[in-house]
Order: structure tokens, then sequence, then C-alpha cells
């Protein structure tokens, strides 16, 4: 058998995201900005719908959440049986959800049925009729799903460490319980539908072939009679908690939930872009020293991985897995160890070479194709980021020093600041 | 309509190349068609195991990713009853290095005592994760056994038992690797910015010297008709209870794949369908209520997946679930039921074209079926379902006898 070695590998040439631009904005007559991505192969056509109608708006805990979900649980014009048969018989596919920081539906529908899926869509988005026996099913639900996430490490682990980083009485931090469930009448979910659920207070992409053409439609079902003014993001408290430990029992899990994080910068900081590539060479993909340590070498875990994100006024790092209740305090030393050891001594050029491309590569595949791009740009609207942020981040990639990464392990990266939650078996 | 080339090498290798200028981007999907119907029942989880070990390196590549990462990629694979797939999608210039990468995985893989050790530990907490530590998370391991007495698909592909993994060892793994990973049991499909007469060329450059292997021709033990109802009951600290059905049906290549596939779209396959309607709408037996093809390639099941409302009986919600069952089995469906599922299959066949991705995984799955170009004829098996199938197959699906049920309640309840 001829080996391998007689030929040369392949020459692998540098990836590049090409060139990243914002995509066009349209407004409708009354404001409402329409951001257009054209492109793909098929007939499909997607249209999101984004509201600052999100956790943060929220007075009553989940009213977010519900006001979201009751979308197609009934129109003014329509019971809930009938409207989704009229949904389903299009062919089209409507997801909705509720955020932290926002909300939104998304909608995929064949081209040739666009404009009865629109007038769906301006139904459900803007005359939902919120009736008493669904809201009842629909609660009923949320608090199974409840109860059921209470005996999972993930789930808990997770809101043990938002609470510790942004305070229990935070929208980012605070934890549901049972009774949280009591006040969510349909008076409270029809208030704040009618207070965020306006085309005054979203935006809208378009993607796929021929974008503009939605444009007339849009018009007819989204021009609403007010001026285009989103909602104002409140002025949020955080109580950080201090660093140390935080036990939750969950009885009887054969695993652990693993979370050690502190507090980080948000998007608007000049640092953030040089802390995404720190970040992932720490934690942020396959090669990543956590993942060589804790699974390819100790085998301690299925995956580990470590985030840096960021809300409105708060920013965060945190390293998450889950492993074997006997295996949990050895992690956490090999995450100390790995950090430190960041902290110390440069990466080599090689190691940086690698996550260099791999960023670029991830960087192309977030914008191929209209869908994913659609995606990819909600992020800088919903944050206000500047237009130029990937294009920004490229140069950071592109020409940021094993130094400089050291220095913002340094600056960033402190496990004594670390909050470390553990959610299992005592 | 996509369209493709193929070309099969002279050691047995099939390669298609599906050209799409859309993308910068390239896709190459590698299926072995290996999975866990091919293990002895006593070591099972071992194709899944073997999964792991494909990403260990060779004499000449030490670590797979970091060559994919250095070229921009993103690869995975994944482990199903019947098959392993490998894909990597990287940057359409670089399609050569990971032609270079599975070709070299495919012949000199690095089968050490301790990358075995480790990826065994990974696997065992794999296990934990996504099978033991998740509220609901054995229900598959439990209905398996239950519904097949006969055939592999007994088992799940993580594998029966922790302790089958624990003790693979590595004679075991290498005669594995030799009898399953070569050109004769593989399908190369490549997908993206690059025209198939490279690819064509660049498969014969990388592959074209491996040795052929033999072409696996399988004999499994066919599962026998099932006559009498089974039903296992399990205890677990749950919130809610949750019933499973689950039906013997026929194999992927079968007419009754694609009727059995439109009637559970017409079931419970979106928020209109009789499932939402009727089983949780209006009877408030259910919060969800499922019904799906498991979609082997051998003869498989159609699985009834539902979890209770707080209260309700399990015995009337699978009288309930029986109803709708018969119903089916008699009257036929509506015309509106029978458009809405095809409008719904014409969109979402159209949704899984618009990543190269999905498209090579397609394509080498539907070669693998028997012709790459199922994956344009396909639409014509679904679109001519009639109502008098849908009837006629469900009446031969749901019969009593032909179920397997599980009754999955909190450890409070008391039945």
């Amino acid at each position: 058998m001829k080996s391998r070695r007689i030929m040369a590998p392949p020459r692998i040439i540098t990836p590049s995201a090409g060139k990243i631009s914002f995509p066009a904005v349209m407004r409708l007559g009354n404001g409402l900005p329409v951001y257009l991505l054209g492109g793909g192969t098929v007939d499909l056509i997607r249209i999101e719908f984004v509201l600052n109608a999100g956790q943060i708006m929220e007075e009553t805990h989940m009213a977010a959440s519900v006001a979201n979900a009751m979308l197609t649980e009934g129109t003014v014009s329509h019971d809930a049986i009938t409207l989704n048969d009229l949904i389903d018989s299009t062919g089209a596919v409507f997801n909705h959800t509720a955020e932290k920081d926002t909300a939104s539906l998304v909608v995929i529908t064949l081209s040739r049925k666009l404009e009865e899926v629109m007038e769906l869509a301006g139904e459900v988005l803007l005359h939902p009729s919120f009736p008493e026996n669904e809201l009842r099913m629909l609660k009923e639900k949320k608090i199974q799903a409840f109860l059921t996430g209470r005996q999972k490490t993930s789930v808990i682990g997770r809101e043990q460490f938002y609470m510790a980083l942004c305070g229990k009485d935070n929208p980012y931090g605070r934890i549901t319980r049972l009774e949280d469930f009591d006040a969510l009448t349909a008076a409270v979910t029809r208030d704040f539908h009618s207070r965020f659920y306006r085309p005054e207070n979203m935006y809208i992409t378009v993607s796929g072939r021929e974008p503009e053409s939605a444009l007339p439609v849009l018009s007819k079902f989204f021009s609403g009679s007010s001026q285009w003014h989103k909602a104002e993001i409140p002025q949020l408290a955080f109580e950080t908690s201090p660093p140390g430990r935080i036990f939750a029992e969950v009885k009887g899990s054969v695993q652990s939930a693993v979370r050690m994080g502190w507090k980080g910068i948000t998007r608007d900081h000049n640092d953030y872009h040089g802390l995404q590539v720190a970040n992932m060479i720490l934690g942020g993909y396959f090669g990543s020293r956590l993942m060589r340590n804790i699974r390819e070498e100790k085998g301690y875990t299925y995956g580990i991985h470590s985030v840096t994100g960021a809300f409105h006024g708060i920013g965060f790092i945190v390293i998450m897995t889950e492993v074997a209740n006997e295996y949990r305090e050895e992690t956490l030393k090999e995450i100390r160890k790995e950090i430190a050891e960041l902290r110390r001594n440069p990466v080599s050029t090689d190691e940086l070479q690698t996550v260099r491309n791999h960023f670029m590569g991830e960087i192309a595949r977030m914008f191929d194709g209209p869908f994913s791009s659609a995606e990819a740009v909600r992020g800088l609207i919903d944050y206000d980021t500047d237009h130029d942020y990937y294009s920004r981040l490229i140069s950071t990639i592109e020409t940021i020093t094993p130094d400089r990464i050291m220095e913002l392990f340094n600056t960033y990266f402190n496990p004594d600041e670390a909050v470390e939650v553990i959610a299992g078996t005592k | 309509m996509i369209e493709f080339n193929s070309h099969t090498l002279s050691n047995g290798l099939r390669v298609i190349a599906h050209h799409d200028a859309s993308t910068p981007m390239v896709t190459t999907d590698l299926l072995y068609d290996v999975g866990s119907r091919d293990e002895d029942p006593e070591a099972t989880g071992f194709a899944h195991l073997f999964e792991h070990l494909m990403f260990g390196g060779t004499d000449d590549v030490p670590a797979f990713d970091t060559p994919v990462m250095i070229a921009g990629g993103e690869n995975n694979a994944f482990t199903n009853n019947d098959i392993t797939n490998y894909f990597i999608t990287l940057p359409a210039n670089n399609l050569e290095t990971a032609l270079w990468l599975e070709a070299d995985r495919m012949e000199g893989l690095d089968l050490s005592e301790s990358r075995l050790r480790i990826q065994k530990s990974v696997v065992t907490e794999e296990y934990r994760q996504r099978y033991l530590n998740q509220p609901y998370g054995d229900l598959m391991l439990l209905l398996r056994p239950l519904a097949f007495r006969r055939h592999p698909y007994m088992w799940p592909a993580i594998g029966k038992d922790i302790s089958h993994i624990e003790k693979a060892d590595s004679r075991r793994v290498k005669e594995f690797y030799h009898r399953h990973y070569n050109p004769s049991n593989a399908i190369l499909c490549v997908a993206g910015n690059v025209h198939p007469d490279q690819v064509f060329s660049m498969a014969e450059k990388w592959f074209g010297d491996i040795a052929p292997g033999r072409r696996i021709i399988r004999n499994l033990p066919q599962e026998p008709p099932q006559t009498e109802r089974r039903e296992v009951t399990a205890r677990r600290k749950v919130p809610a209870a949750h019933l499973i059905m689950a039906f013997h049906t026929e194999k992927r290549e079968s007419r009754a794949f694609y009727v059995l596939d439109l009637l559970t779209d017409i079931l419970s396959g979106c928020d209109s369908g009789r499932f939402p309607e009727i089983l949780i709408r209006k009877k408030e037996l259910f919060s969800e209520a499922d019904i799906y093809l498991s979609g082997e390639i051998d003869p498989g099941l159609v699985i009834f997946s539902g979890r209770l409302r707080n209260g309700a009986d399990i015995s009337k919600a699978e009288e309930a679930v029986r109803d709708e069952l018969d119903k089916i089995s008699t009257r036929q469906v509506t015309v509106a039921e029978l458009d809405k599922a095809r409008n719904r299959y014409e969109a979402s066949r159209l949704m899984s074209y618009v990543s190269a991705g999905n498209k090579a995984f397609n394509l080498a799955f539907q070669e693998l079926l028997g012709d790459a170009n199922g994956i344009n004829t396909e639409i014509e098996r679904y679109m001519s379902v009639t109502a008098a199938e849908i009837t006629e197959c469900s009446a031969a699906t749901f019969r009593p006898g032909n179920c397997s049920v599980i009754h999955y309640l909190p450890e409070s309840h008391e039945e």
C-alpha cells in the first residue's frame, strides 16, 4: 500500500472572509427599516420581523415570552385552529421566539405565496386576541417545561451563573419560580403586546432571490399609522455577586454542570474584537486549549466551551461544561491552569495562524447565502453595532499579535474574580 | 432539479459532484456504509466509538482537525443505525485539503491504545450527557429492545450499555477498521463551488491507489412480524408522564415510507395537524404529541411520542391516540389535508437545498439507497401519494398487535 506521504499535502490557501458589506436598507412609508439580502438558488423567501420586545422590556416576569408564544393562538379574525390551518396550508413556516433583548417572528415561504403569507404574518404580529383558554393551556405547558428544567443540570447551572453575574432582580439574572406563572394573565400579556408589537417598534430583514420584490407587500401590511420609533431600552441595574463557589443541588444527576465566569466588556469596547480571538484560543473551537486538554487528553467530558458575549449594559466571559461528578474539581483546576498558562506565555505563531484561519472560515460561513447572512446581520442591528463591525473584526484577526493576546488574557481573564457554579449531586 | 455527475474509481469508490456557484464554500461528504446494525450484539456502540477514533490522526497528520482549521473549515460526523457520515465544509479553493485528509484517514488511521482509552471515556460522558442526565433521555434506550427482538436495530447507535464501550479492545477496533473503512464501502460527494471534472481528478489523485477492500454484503437477522402488543412501564424522576407507541413498518425504499411520511405530517407535522388539534387542544390530554418515522434503511418504526398533561390518565391518553389511528385507518384524509402536506413538503424540500452541505449528504445517501438521482425523483414519489393509499397503509401499520408501548411515569405516580 502506497503511503500518502509520497505525495506532498496540498498547499493550503489562507482563507479570506471576503468583503462583508452591511445590507441595503429601505424604508416603508412610516420609516420602518427593511434590510435586503439578495441571492440564493431556491424560490423561497425568508422574512424576519424583529421587535424590541424581549425580556428586558417586561414588568411582569415572562410576559415577553408568553406574549410571543400567544401570537399564533388566535387573532381578532381567526381562532387558533383556523389560523394555524391557514398558515400551514400555504406550506410556510412561522417561527417565533422571545429572547433576552428582542423578540422575533421568522417566516419562510414559497416565493409565489408571499402575499397571502404576509397578510397572515401581519395578523399574527399586530392583531392577536389572547384567548383565555389557549393562554391557560400555554401556561400549563410552560409550567411542565419549567419543572422538567429543574432536573437538568445544564439549565440550573446557566441560571445560577446569570443570577450571579447580573443580580436576582435584573431581567438577565432573574430565576423563574413556580409562583411567577400566577401573574401571567391575559391582561398582562395583552398590555405587553400593545406596547411593543407595533410597526414603529420593529425592523424587517428580507432574504432570498429578488428581496426588493417584497417591499410593496410589506408596505401593504406594515406601514402602520405612526412614525417609526423604537422603544427605549431601559437602564438596568446590575448586582454582580462576589467571586466564589455556588453549589446547586440536582438530586440523582450522573453529571454536574460546571460554569466558571466573570464580567467582561460590551460590543462597543475597543477590545471586544481582540477578546473574541483570545476566547477562541482558550475554548472557542474544537482545537482550543480547553477542548484539547479536558476532552482530548483527559476524557473528562463530551465538550467544553468558553464564550464571550454581551447584553445591553454588561458583557461576560463564561466557560461551560458537563462532567462526571467525580471529575468536577479536577476540571476546574485544569481550567485555571490553562488560563494561567495563557496569561504567562504568548501563543505560538502556528497556533495563532490556525485560529486566524479558522475564524476567517467561520465568518465566511456565517455570510454564506442570504438566509445565513440575514441571521448574522441581526446581531449588528440589535445592538446598534457599527456597520463596519465585521471589517474591523477581520482586521483585528489579521493583525493581532501573540503579545497583545497575552495582554488581553491578563486584563480580562482572571479566575480569582470568577464565580464558579456547580449544579449536580452533593 | 439538482444536477450532478458521478463516477466510480477503479477501486470501487463512488464519487458524486454537484456544482453550486452561489457559494464560496464546498462540502465533502464521505459516507461509510456501516452503522450500529453491523455490530456484534456483545459489542454495541462500536461504530459510533469508531467515529470518534477517526479524528485521532495518522502518521502523516497527527491531529485531524488542525489542517481543517488552517484551511478555514469546519468538520464533524455522525453515526446512526445504518451509516457513519463525515463532512467537511471549507472555502472551495481548499477542497484538495479535505480530500487529502479523508483519503489519509481512510487508509492510515493511528489506532493507539491511549487514543482508544481517552475516546472510550469521552463516549461514556456523551452517553451520560445525552441519555442518562436528561429527563426522558432514555426513552429510545427502552424502546429499541422492546420493538426489535432479532434485528440489530434492537440497540441504539450509542450502544446497549456503557459496559460495551468500556470493554472495547484494540484488536476489535483494528478489525472493524479494515473491514468497513475502504473504497468499496464508501461514497464521496462533493457539493459547492467546484467543477465536477476537478472533483473527479482530485478524487483519483488522493483516493485512487487505496486498496479496494471487500464490499460488505449483509445478512442480518430479519425481524419477524409482531403479532401481539408489547408494553413496559418505567418510573423516573420526571414531572409528567410520557407515552410511546411504536409500530413496525417497511424498509426505506418502499412505497409505505413515502405514504407514512406524508401521513405523519398530516397527523402532527404542524400546529394544525390532527394530533395538536384533537389530542392537545380539544381533548387536553397531551402537551406535546408527535408521530414520526424512525427512517432506517431496513424495516423501521413509526413512533408516536407524547408528553401527557398534568393529571391526564395514561390509559385514556393511549385510547385517544388509538381512536385517531383507527380513524386514519378507516376514513380517507381530506383533499385539504393532502394539499397542505404537499405544500409543506415542497417548501421543506427547497429548504433542504439551501445549503450545499445538505445537498452533499442527500446525494450520498440517495446513492447508498441505489441511485443519487433519487434526490430529484423523490418528489414524484411524495406527490403521487393518494388518500386511498394512506388509508390502506395506515390499516396495515397501526394494528394493535403491531404496537410496542412505553408508559413512562413520574416516580410518585400510581397507575
